[in-house]
């Protein structure tokens, strides 16, 4: 009995290391790794945490939205419901590949569609909402390197942006306008609204080399 | 996989990261991202600006119930969701999407193919949405479509094979806008059947009596 423990534990060292040699780039900061033993061992007080310091956020996220149908109301089923998934899901969450904050954060987008979908009309869709964000990547070294340096990168050149550019980003992500809905409301030509957003993504580096774009502005 | 050279413009995907895109036009992003790894990988690094945006967000308190409220929930939580075995049908495959292979194979959809002219078979899927038309469409080989324009907006995605017109050849996964006015007449490529997922906006309906005095200015714009 005991072997068969001492052999598991040094599978998980020998295991460990190997990660370790082929992504150096494996985040580590406090909330992905709060969000790993989630996963891994069903850790409450590691859940406790995440819910301490994301549920606020969430609630400003949901709070911030202009979608039509979405009321103040809403705002905290919008964070039990997060962090439901967040409980359920947290076993497909990759480090290597996404930040905790991303990962929420695509967690909390999709809720918000869904529950905007169940208030809608848009009822029989034989879809959950995310098939739509199905699609894998692959995971290769480099891939995951490269998003990780991308993350340094937005979170570092966000802060520089213009004050018109960062408007807009902030209207599509949080309120959730459409470009057509932000180039209403701001009374600009959509050409300016998407070339605003543009250039916000070009001084990101969001953008894969533009040559591959056929489209024009 | 042949290499895919029409893409979503950036706005769209910006729109579909942001989750601002209607329920039609992101099937069809959705489906083009499948055979995109370009695509893809912006689509993760858009994700992160909304990441970004949301954690620099003024934290607002939440109730103080809440926790325990959440913590309640996940104790009735099963413990792990029964896997779903995918049903097939005929005319779903397994280079397509998959969210293509559940419209194909939901009971609430179960489209067929039924001829629209001489050389196209059209299927059409419930979305449970209006504003557009979803539905696959199949090229013969070497057939030619009839010229026509368009009477809305209309996204497609080659699924399978390719086709062709006069600006273009589309392969596997190459996503096409085309707006309402534009002309063209695709043909199917000689080597093989061609299938197209599309979504095509719904025309406009007029309630107002004097509707049809405005029609000759109405552009169709549902997005």
């Amino acid at each position: 009995m005991l072997d068969r423990m001492i052999e598991i534990v040094d599978q998980k060292e020998e295991q460990a290391k190997k990660t370790a040699m082929f992504s150096t780039e494996k985040r580590s900061d406090q909330w992905s790794m709060l969000l790993v033993s989630v996963a891994e061992t069903r850790d409450r007080r590691a859940f406790t945490q995440l819910f301490n310091h994301f549920a606020p956020l969430l609630k400003s996220f949901a709070q911030a939205s202009r979608h039509e149908g979405w009321f103040p109301g809403l705002s905290e089923d919008l964070v039990q419901e997060v962090m439901i998934k967040v409980w359920q899901k947290s076993a497909s969450y990759n480090p290597e590949k996404a930040s905790a904050t991303t990962w929420i954060y695509t967690v909390a987008r999709n809720c918000r569609i869904d529950m905007l979908r169940r208030k809608s009309n848009t009822q029989h869709l034989p879809l959950d909402n995310e098939d739509f964000w199905h699609e894998a990547d692959e995971d290769t070294p480099v891939t995951l390197m490269r998003q990780k340096r991308s993350e340094d990168k937005v979170q570092t050149s966000l802060a520089k942006l213009p004050k018109e550019q960062d408007e807009i980003l902030r209207k599509v992500y949080l309120e959730g306008k459409s470009h057509a809905e932000a180039s209403n409301e701001l009374g600009l030509p959509l050409g300016t609204v998407k070339s605003r957003v543009r250039l916000a993504l070009q001084k990101m580096q969001i953008l894969v080399a533009p040559e591959f774009r056929d489209d024009v502005l | 996989m042949s290499k895919v050279n029409h893409h979503p413009d950036s706005a769209m995907l910006v729109d579909f990261s942001a989750g601002n895109l209607n329920t039609a036009p992101s099937i069809c992003v959705s489906a083009h991202l499948h055979f995109c790894a370009k695509c893809r990988s912006e689509l993760l690094r858009l994700d992160q600006v909304g990441s970004k945006l949301m954690s620099e967000a003024e934290p607002i308190e939440v109730g103080d119930l809440l926790l325990d409220s959440v913590m309640a929930k996940i104790d009735q939580l099963p413990e792990s969701a029964e896997d779903i075995v995918p049903s097939t049908s005929e005319m779903s495959d397994v280079h397509y999407p998959l969210l293509v292979n559940k419209l194909i194979t939901a009971s609430e959809s179960t489209p067929t193919w039924r001829r629209m002219s001489a050389s196209v078979d059209v299927a059409q899927f419930t979305t449970g949405q209006k504003e557009y038309e979803v539905a696959l469409h199949k090229i013969c080989s070497g057939g030619k479509t009839p010229r026509h324009d368009h009477g809305g907006r209309e996204f497609t995605v080659v699924l399978k094979g390719s086709f062709s017109d006069e600006q273009a050849v589309y392969n596997e996964g190459d996503f096409l806008q085309r707006e309402a006015g534009d002309v063209h007449q695709p043909m199917g490529a000689q080597n093989g059947e061609c299938i197209c997922l599309s979504a095509l906006a719904a025309p406009i309906k007029l309630s107002n009596p004097f509707g049809f005095l405005m029609k000759p200015w109405l552009r169709i714009n549902p997005m």
